[in-house]
């Protein structure tokens, strides 16, 4: 058993007892990332790390992320650490300044230990479509981890670091975090400053982290969470202590499950389990509603996403034109540079996801695409807020299956597909805080269910997921800690 | 034929804030290229726009100045395109909610009011400032980011006389609010202008023609006159119009061709939320109108109905913010308004053009300016004196107490007793001009107040030295 | 909105300053396809226009602007480190076309 296995709260205890230095953190994480198989690192971090490591002597008994390593998902900015959102159109970027988060948590000395893969700028969900090809499941090689945030749920699982952060604009933590076995959670949009995180579709963007438990999601939280002055959309609302009512009785929480979604997916095996953990909620004191939302309605969450990321995607990267940093292959005229440039250093599916996007905001079909997609985005806005007004949270499965295999085609006409496995984009439409827990095993694969609560709930939302967590045993799971 | 014109323009004016519109890095001019920059302003990926409070205030006050309403929410939209000066790939503009409109402007042209209808004034940022080569191009981020307004008529004006009036109208207005010091030759006021010729009586507009890159206030009328007779031309001979944008090449004092319009550029505008709603209270609206500096027109006539300055007076005054400020403090320390005028015009003006200064270079402040000016209407010194003091001054670079000491100067004789002296004792020598005095021979006056400045060197006040003389005068009837 | 095709796909490509092959085209096309019956679905729904365009997860109002009180800029040679081509403290560029 090495700390490294440990949760942040464990580790901690060991650093203030002084077992462990975070020195000897840093060169078993480096160690062990040398051994990685999953293809989830763009960049480890090997001497800033031991440089910072070296440092930290005298541990902080009431900091508890004092001396712990983490890794970074690639489309943060870090200052003086290349940064290229796994797209050769920010090959050799060095960014010149930190995002916020980042200094929050240099503020409380964690330490910065690797930058890790994603699908391309972050635009997908398999994990599959980074510049270094594809970043894979510890648990099983020959499948997925999911996407975007593939190498922060690759590293936390393979218990390389204690916590990773990611960003999660449909459900790009918490889909992973349901393949990868872990706690994944997106705060309210405007709870973590956005500065230096790398837009994609910058209203449904949110930062966000993968951790082995609950408690240490709810402790970084109170580490990142506030208002910041280069965020105008990051929110003053009043930042509370995460971790201070975990433990609180949820004897009469209010717990909604939409039926449409459940009713979509076809593996008994997460049927069987979600009911097993209804029981549990139910024994603990909660009340269970099924709701219901139109399943005509569920059917446009997907499409509703896909244009309005795949539109302000395309503004958002327009900055990426080799000038200024990045890629720049070099044309007769400017204008030839440019189209070199950004041929190349976009993957032909990026560029496909922009053409669509830019058509959408097209003057002659904005109408139809666009102004319909935010209009729509209104409506299940509205329709969630509904349910939420009664409930505490909405409770469901986060993903239809366990991690599938690369080649596994979907129909994307299909229910299945367009309600449970996208469903979560809903917590992005309404910028709400929502978290993924693991909960069960099929076939040695991790898989996880979603809580969702109100804006600005989170701290209820850490509670009714640390009550399931204590009661499933689903606690540090990582490929070291199950075998 | 006959033909109407119809001209639209569009103004973009760069404010002159401390920092830009959504970064705080500091605006300057004439600075090293790119020293003045941040991640926000070179499209680093992850920063973010920060709105500026200067700007959008400034942007209230010239809303105001033009009469339009004022919307008491920001909204902020993304213009796609690319372009090398532009470093996102989009500009933050207002598309959807301009911070102005519907607002007009009075220009009078001989004598004439015509009223310009202004459709909107929007916030936005300026681009890179690019210097082309032959074989390549460099880029100064410096001006990125630069908080803009663009205002932007209706198709609503017939001359090239009220077209040129009115761009002058609004510098006056940018540069006296303080805003912008609008010079064209500086950028710091652009203007894009669109023509069209229809027949008189056509309900249809004619083809729309743009005109980019007039760069001075003089080439505004006869840019726009060129255009009017090109196309006159054109129709006249039944040709058609091309729909495309001209540039104004100074040195041929014509337009020439840039580009064709085929099909206008879509812009792909969708808002931007990055930036949230920004309600502005009606507070913060009003103390910002409230706090706006006064307008050229406003003082115009607290020149004319309280100073009783005149029409050429006026107009010079208020040819250039600076002057009209120099003048403002002058009056506010001296009530001799027509005086300090006619020094400013007449004297200080001349010294300004000869030299290549601005009023603000100048090294007689209104301060000393006025004491000299009061010392003259006092009486203390003369006209004569008081300029040469002013010239010595200038010359030398002192102060008016060592300028009267180096021209040997004191103060007229204002002393009554003193001055009754001297005149008694030329009188005493001067029977035969006494004489003549009261035989009506009006020379004879004059020449004895001649003889009593004589005698005092140039030191006796002359309104009291002729007073006092009549009055002796009168005693030897 | 106009149909889908080849051509106008071409067209927003290019707008955007990049190429595709021929056959990135094709899957396009494909890929459109799926996407505009997808949308299809809101179409059906008639009480779509009802809704105002949402811009924001929720209100997110504020009242405050940024003060305007300069910082200290960045140093050149670090705001220029990562362009590839410079000269005279600016960046270079090929020839800018028009």
């Amino acid at each position: 058993m090495n700390y490294l296995d440990l949760t942040i709260k464990e580790i901690h205890e060991a650093l203030v007892n002084k077992k462990v230095t975070p020195l000897e953190l840093v060169n078993e994480a480096i160690k062990r990332a040398k051994e990685d198989k999953c293809n989830a690192f763009e960049y480890i971090m090997e001497k800033e790390a031991i440089e910072m490591a070296k440092t930290l002597t005298e541990p902080e008994k009431d900091n508890l992320l004092w001396g712990i390593p983490f890794a970074i998902k690639d489309n943060i900015s870090t200052k003086d650490v290349p940064t290229c959102a796994s797209s050769d159109i920010l090959k050799d970027y060095v960014p010149i300044y930190n995002a916020t988060i980042i200094d929050k948590l240099l503020a409380k000395k964690a330490i910065p230990f690797a930058k890790v893969t994603l699908d391309e700028l972050a635009m997908g969900g398999t994990g599959a479509t980074g510049h270094l090809g594809k970043t894979t499941n510890p648990y099983n090689n020959e499948r997925m981890v999911g996407g975007s945030s593939c190498g922060s749920a690759a590293v936390t699982a393979s218990a390389i670091v204690p916590f990773a952060l990611g960003s999660d604009t449909g459900d790009s933590i918490r889909k992973p975090a349901s393949y990868a076995g872990l706690v994944g959670f997106k705060p309210t949009w405007g709870r973590i400053s956005r500065y230096g995180l790398f837009p994609f579709t910058p209203s449904l963007d949110s930062l966000g982290f993968f951790t082995r438990s609950v408690y240490d999601s709810a402790t970084i939280l109170n580490a990142v969470a506030g208002y910041d002055m280069h965020d105008f959309t990051s929110s003053k609302e009043k930042v509370d202590d995460y971790t201070s009512d975990l433990d609180k009785s949820i004897k009469g929480v209010k717990i909604a499950v939409i039926k449409e979604i459940l009713d979509t997916i076809s593996d008994t095996n997460i049927q069987k389990k979600f009911q097993e953990t209804l029981k549990i909620y139910q024994d603990l004191g909660a009340t269970i509603n099924y709701v219901s939302m139109d399943r005509h309605l569920l059917k446009t969450l997907f499409p509703t996403y896909y244009i309005i990321s795949c539109a302000e995607a395309t503004s958002n990267n327009a900055n990426l034109d080799g000038v200024k940093f990045g890629l720049n292959l070099e044309g007769d005229t400017f204008n030839d540079s440019l189209i070199k440039t950004r041929s190349k250093g976009f993957s032909e599916r990026i560029k496909r996801r922009f053409v669509i996007g830019s058509y959408s905001l097209m003057a002659e079909n904005q109408n139809e695409l666009y102004l319909r997609a935010i209009k729509n985005r209104h409506k299940i806005v509205d329709e969630i807020n509904k349910i939420l007004k009664d409930n505490d949270v909405i409770f469901l499965p986060a993903s239809p299956s366990t991690a599938p295999k690369f080649d596994n085609k979907v129909d994307q006409l299909e229910d299945e597909y367009l309600i449970a496995d996208n469903y979560m984009v809903i917590a992005n439409f309404a910028g709400l805080p929502s978290l993924t827990l693991p909960v069960g095993f099929i076939d040695n694969l991790p898989f996880g269910f979603n809580l969702t609560a109100g804006a600005f709930k989170e701290k209820k939302l850490f509670n009714i997921a640390k009550a399931l967590e204590d009661k499933s045993g689903f606690y540090n799971l990582s490929i070291r800690t199950k075998k | 034929m006959d033909f109407e014109v119809t001209i639209g323009l569009e103004i973009h004016v760069e404010m002159k804030t401390k920092t830009k519109m959504f970064s705080a890095t500091p605006v300057a001019f004439g600075a090293e290229p790119n020293t003045l920059t941040s991640p926000y302003d070179l499209a680093f990926p992850g920063t973010l726009p920060l709105p500026n409070k200067q700007a959008v205030i400034n942007a209230i006050q010239v809303s105001h100045a033009l009469h339009m309403k004022i919307d008491h929410e920001l909204h902020f939209d993304r213009k796609n395109y690319f372009y090398s000066d532009l470093p996102k790939g989009y500009q933050i503009t207002q598309n959807r909610r301009p911070i102005g409109s519907d607002g007009y402007l009075d220009i009078e042209v001989n004598r004439k009011t015509n009223r310009v209808e202004i459709e909107r004034l929007h916030l936005e940022e300026d681009t890179a400032k690019q210097l082309h080569f032959p074989n390549y191009t460099l880029i100064d981020y410096n001006r990125a980011g630069i908080p803009l307004i663009e205002i932007v008529t209706r198709p609503c004006i017939h001359s090239s006389d009220v077209a040129a009036k009115y761009v002058e109208t609004i510098r006056e207005i940018v540069s006296f609010l303080g805003v912008s010091d609008g010079k064209m030759e500086e950028g710091q006021l652009r203007c894009d202008v669109n023509i069209s010729l229809r027949k008189t009586g056509d309900k249809q507009y004619g083809t729309k023609v743009e005109v980019k890159n007039i760069n001075s206030f003089n080439y505004i009328k006869i840019a726009l006159e060129y255009e009017i007779n090109r196309q006159k031309a054109l129709l006249e001979k039944g040709e058609a119009i091309v729909q495309e944008t001209r540039r104004y090449d100074e040195e041929h004092k014509a337009t020439q061709s840039m580009r064709l319009k085929t099909d206008s550029v879509d812009y792909k505008y969708f808002p931007d939320a990055n930036i949230p709603i920004i309600k502005l209270s009606d507070e913060f609206v009003n103390n910002a109108i409230k706090s706006s500096k006064e307008l050229a027109s406003a003082k115009r006539s607290r020149y004319q109905k309280e100073f009783k300055l005149n029409d050429y007076d006026t107009g010079i005054i208020l040819s250039n913010i600076q002057i009209a400020n120099y003048f403002d403090e002058c009056a506010k320390l001296s009530k001799h308004y027509k005086s300090i005028a006619n020094w400013i015009i007449s004297d200080i003006l001349a010294i300004l053009n000869k030299n290549a200064l601005t009023i603000d270079q100048f090294e007689i402040k209104p301060k000393t300016l006025v004491s000299l000016i009061e010392e003259i209407e006092s009486g203390k010194i003369s006209n004569k004196i008081g300029r040469e003091i002013f010239n010595y001054m200038i010359n030398n670079h002192v102060d008016i107490k060592t300028a009267k000491e180096k021209l040997n100067i004191t103060n007229q004789q204002s002393d009554d007793k003193a001055i009754r002296t001297l005149v008694i004792e030329v009188l005493d020598n001067n029977a035969q001009s006494i004489k003549d005095y009261h035989a009506g021979k009006d020379r004879a006056l004059g020449f004895l107040i001649g003889q009593v400045m004589k005698k005092s060197g140039g030191k006796v006040n002359p309104a009291l030295t002729s007073k006092i003389m009549i009055e002796e005068l009168n005693r030897r009837k | 909105m106009k149909t889908v095709d080849l051509k106008r796909l071409q067209i927003a490509a290019n707008r955007l300053c990049f190429d595709m092959s021929e056959e990135e085209y094709q899957t396009l096309l494909n890929e459109f396809k799926t996407v505009v019956k997808q949308m299809e679905l809101i179409a059906e729904d008639k009480t779509i226009d009802q809704y105002e365009p949402m811009v924001y997860p929720f209100p997110c109002d504020v009242t405050i602007l940024r003060e305007d009180e300069p910082i200290k800029p960045s140093s050149r040679d670090e705001i220029l480190k990562n362009a590839k081509n410079k000269l005279a403290g600016q960046i270079k560029v090929k020839k800018v076309n028009g």
